[in-house]
């Protein structure tokens, strides 16, 4: 026994030695695959500075970037002057951004000429399949700030679960790699991209309070990662378009997950389904004859799978519509009161998105202003048809616009009591408004949450 | 130093006592009540009673009491009234009315008779308050019976409107107040505001908190309105249109308004009577049934929604008003005024307290009807909570009934009592449908 546990111990010390000598070279060697990039987001009045780490993944030099750091009212053109660099280096390299992928929420940006000979994609290694192991351990890069020229670092742990959320994701015992990252197996295999870390639970002692729970996210490095099956064939998805166009679209609003108490009660046993609040008019759910309490059950015949927590199957039924493309037929298979019944949807290229609107901004004014969209009417609770105006986007502080009380979402339906009918007129009386010194004063009947109020604003 | 202190402190004392000595100021203190009340409260899935303390005036030999109707609303179960010579007698509730924050009770007068109690009453005053004048409050504040405090009426046309302010109700939108710097604290809700004659102008209600003297009362002009119906009647009843108004302040010269006429729309109430008839925001209100309207400052805002609301119920008002250059007439028919909070109740083996949806609420939050429960308040352990229902859900649907009465939801309460079954329950959260089981 003693005999066997001594072996037991040099076996293991044998393990560990062999992979430390391989380890770090696999990280240098590794490191050609991610990239920290820099780019600034042009406001209003102001601009910011961004930055946020990705994941090569071809040989044109092109680059994923988790969706977080870009905000989904941000327009294409107030994203500049991307800028790329290595691990290790404060050299910055040009970049040109691409767009974002609907479904997968990734940004992609591509590396000038020059740098893409420097970089190897995470799709030149072999990558693990299938699901890892319980207790594998796995590995992942960091890259530390641009003071510290993107210094990288190696984080290792063991991978702990493995859950559909609702899309294969395993979370390790502690942090392995930065949001966005690449992680990897002992071997070097391609283990999958790291997400945005999970909100973890502690509790506060203060010398006021005893305890207080407090839910800490670490924005730098996270322990959950999506499998390499879900992120390769998402590789594919590099948006056409800096819009990402086409992005397949439904038309149902506020989906609402089955409780699994429900479930039983509606006897549908091991599945879920998917409540339906709201119809758009119009859409292709509503041309379809999809109603408001339908509940849908199934996707061309696949029932709805049970997921934990229940409320992703939200997600799961919106990746099913992404994953697909306008023109493409879905059959969904209804539960209506006690009836079963087969809507089959038409889906469509989805109507103007925020970051597409048209905005213009009024210094003058101090406010800027965007199209009103389809998604406003669903917001407002309007028929998409019978709405027009303008939605405030921006108030610039102490502004004329801000002391008249004008709040960035505002509704703007009339100025000057000339009710707004299209886009580029009321623009254009905006701007003529800005532009005639001797004005003192303007009107505005804006919408916020329903009432309606005539603002006042004073120029000086 | 200390000495200048000293006597004019002995001069106020002297004013007062001047006060005080005079026959009527003496009535008056006699027809001054402490008001005892334990209510019950429907929050958090069960039923559960406080108490409180405020202030009354008794108005006539009958018994009629009138105080606040944020003192004493239909929630209470329990009012006892200690009279100026500590006795102690029980009251009913004849009726309140939120709007005016004014409530009026009935003393038990078979039990004062019977033990043989006497009071008297106190009068209104006959003449409105006015600026300067030098008034008396009388009340219990902070539970210290029969205190006097003085001042002066420092405004007596003061516009105080809020949505929520009395015990969740609206209030304000029909009355201006009288604003005194006579210390007000809780307590005094209820008590009189009175002259040095001891004659009543105004029932003491409201003070900003961690302000100096800033008081606010319900002027006797409107308190003895309000009196007589809900005497007469038990209630109130209004009429609503739908309107939300602005103040015309400084937008004229935009309207091209003559001075001193119109009162601007902000906003109209989706689905309301003048939505329906066609008013839009924006539209300046010139006249209501031939009558001009001026309404450039706030406090001219509620004399003019009160025109509208004193017509009868299902009356047809006319409307001139003018839109961009137009002049136009319309009339709408008015409908009853309802509050934004209705019935509530307490489920307490579901652990789930509910509100009716209103007509008002409904519009206010952009609901398709005016169906279901909204709901208040659960507790934890309990079927509503670990069915996932929490506050501000409303309840559409439970067993496939429509909730269009809180009664559809007691009946399907008492057959869930006699035998407890899981029923399925359709909640919108945010204008988003989802499904529970309220279960066992």
């Amino acid at each position: 026994m003693k005999q066997f546990r001594c072996l037991l111990f040099c076996l293991s010390t044998a393990i560990i030695f062999a992979r430390a000598t391989e380890l770090p070279a696999l990280f240098q060697e590794r490191l050609k695959s991610v990239a920290a990039v820099e780019f600034i987001v042009e406001m209003e009045i102001d601009r910011r500075l961004a930055s946020v780490v990705g994941t090569v993944i071809d040989d044109n030099g092109t680059i994923i970037l988790p969706s977080g750091p870009i905000q989904p009212s941000v327009a294409p053109s107030q994203l500049k002057d991307f800028k790329i660099y290595r691990p290790n280096s404060a050299e910055a390299f040009h970049a040109v951004y691409l767009g974002q992928d609907a479904l997968t929420g990734w940004h992609f940006v591509r590396a000038e000429e020059k740098l893409r000979g420097q970089f190897v994609p995470i799709t030149r290694y072999r990558a693990r399949r299938g699901d890892p192991d319980l207790g594998e351990k796995m590995w992942g890069i960091g890259l530390r700030n641009k003071e510290e020229e993107f210094a990288p670092y190696l984080m290792a742990a063991h991978v702990g679960i493995v859950q559909n959320l609702p899309q294969r994701t395993a979370i390790a015992g502690s942090d392995l790699a930065a949001p966005g990252l690449p992680v990897f197996t002992m071997e070097g295999e391609f283990a999958g991209l790291a997400l945005n870390s999970f909100g973890q639970n502690f509790l506060m002692f203060s010398r006021h309070q005893r305890s207080e729970p407090i839910m800490l996210v670490n924005v730098e490095e996270s322990s959950a990662f999506l499998l390499a099956d879900e992120v390769l064939p998402c590789l594919q998805r590099v948006p056409q378009n800096v819009n990402g166009r086409p992005i397949a679209w439904c038309g149902v609003y506020g989906l609402q997950s089955m409780e699994p108490d429900v479930a039983r009660f509606l006897q549908l046993e091991n599945q879920s389904g998917v409540v339906v609040s709201d119809i758009a008019e119009g859409s292709p759910a509503g041309k379809a004859g999809l109603r408001e309490r339908d509940i849908v059950l199934a996707i061309d015949g696949h029932p709805l799978p049970r997921l934990k927590p229940d409320r992703i199957i939200a997600g799961y039924f919106g990746r099913e519509i992404l994953r697909r493309r306008p023109g493409d037929t879905l059959a969904l298979t209804v539960l209506r009161g006690n009836e079963r019944i087969e809507i089959r949807v038409t889906l469509e290229d989805e109507p103007k998105l925020v970051r597409e609107a048209e905005r213009k901004y009024f210094d003058q004014l101090g406010f800027a202003v965007r199209e009103f969209l389809y998604d406003d009417s669903i917001e407002n609770r309007v028929r998409p048809v019978e709405s027009t105006g303008l939605i405030v986007h921006f108030v610039k502080p102490n502004s004329p616009a801000a002391s008249a009380g004008l709040q960035p979402g505002d509704w703007v339906r009339e100025i000057d009591g000339q009710e707004i009918n299209a886009y580029a007129t009321a623009v254009a009386q905006l701007a003529g408004i800005g532009a005639d010194r001797s004005r003192k004063e303007f009107v505005l009947l804006v919408s916020r949450g329903g009432e309606t109020s005539v603002l006042r604003v004073q120029l000086n | 130093m200390l000495r200048i202190l000293f006597f004019a402190g002995l001069a106020i004392c002297a004013g007062t006592v001047e006060a005080a000595m005079s026959r009527g100021f003496n009535r008056l203190l006699e027809a001054v009540v402490r008001i005892d009340v334990r209510e019950v409260a429907f929050a958090d899935g069960a039923k559960r009673f406080s108490a409180g303390v405020g202030s009354g005036v008794i108005l006539s030999k009958d018994g009629i009491v009138l105080t606040n109707a944020h003192v004493v609303s239909p929630r209470a179960v329990e009012i006892s009234i200690t009279l100026a010579n500590l006795e102690r007698v029980s009251a009913r509730l004849v009726g309140w009315d939120h709007w005016t924050d004014l409530a009026v009770l009935r003393l038990d007068l078979d039990e004062i008779r019977k033990r043989g109690l006497s009071f008297s009453p106190a009068e209104f005053a006959d003449e409105p308050a006015f600026p300067g004048q030098t008034v008396y409050a009388v009340g219990t504040p902070y539970g210290l019976t029969r205190t006097i405090t003085r001042g002066i009426i420092s405004n007596n046309d003061r516009y105080f409107e809020d949505s929520r302010g009395v015990q969740g109700y609206e209030t304000g939108a029909f009355n201006t107040w009288l604003q005194t710097d006579a210390a007000i604290n809780p307590g005094n809700s209820g008590g009189p505001l009175v002259t040095e004659k001891g004659k009543v102008v105004g029932i003491n209600s409201r003070a900003y908190l961690g302000a100096e003297n800033l008081g606010f009362a319900i002027p006797s002009g409107v308190a003895r309105r309000v009196v007589e119906r809900l005497t007469e009647e038990g209630r109130i009843v209004r009429s609503y249109i739908g309107i939300v108004p602005g103040v015309l302040q400084d937008l004229e010269k935009f309207y091209a308004l003559a001075t001193n006429t119109g009162m601007l729309i902000n906003s109209v109430d989706p689905g309301s009577p003048a939505a329906r008839a066609g008013l839009r925001p924006g539209d300046v209100l010139l006249s209501i049934d031939g009558r001009k309207v001026d309404g450039r400052f706030p406090e001219q805002l509620p004399p003019i929604q009160n025109i509208i609301a004193s017509l009868p119920v299902g009356s047809t008002v006319k409307l001139g008003l003018k839109r961009g250059a137009q002049m136009l007439e319309i009339s709408v028919v008015t409908e009853t005024l309802e509050s934004r909070v209705g019935e509530e109740w307490a489920f307490e083996k579901w652990g789930l307290s509910v509100r009716k949806v209103s007509r008002a609420y409904a519009r206010e939050n952009q609901l398709d009807d005016e169906n279901g429960m909204l709901v208040i308040g659960v507790q934890s352990g309990y079927p509503a909570a670990n069915a996932r229902l929490a506050r501000g859900d409303i309840i559409v649907k439970v067993g496939g009934k429509t909730l269009e009465k809180l009664d559809t939801l007691r009946a399907l309460y008492e057959a869930y009592q006699a035998k407890p079954e899981p029923l399925l329950t359709e909640v919108q959260r945010n204008h988003r449908l989802s499904l529970c089981i309220l279960k066992p």
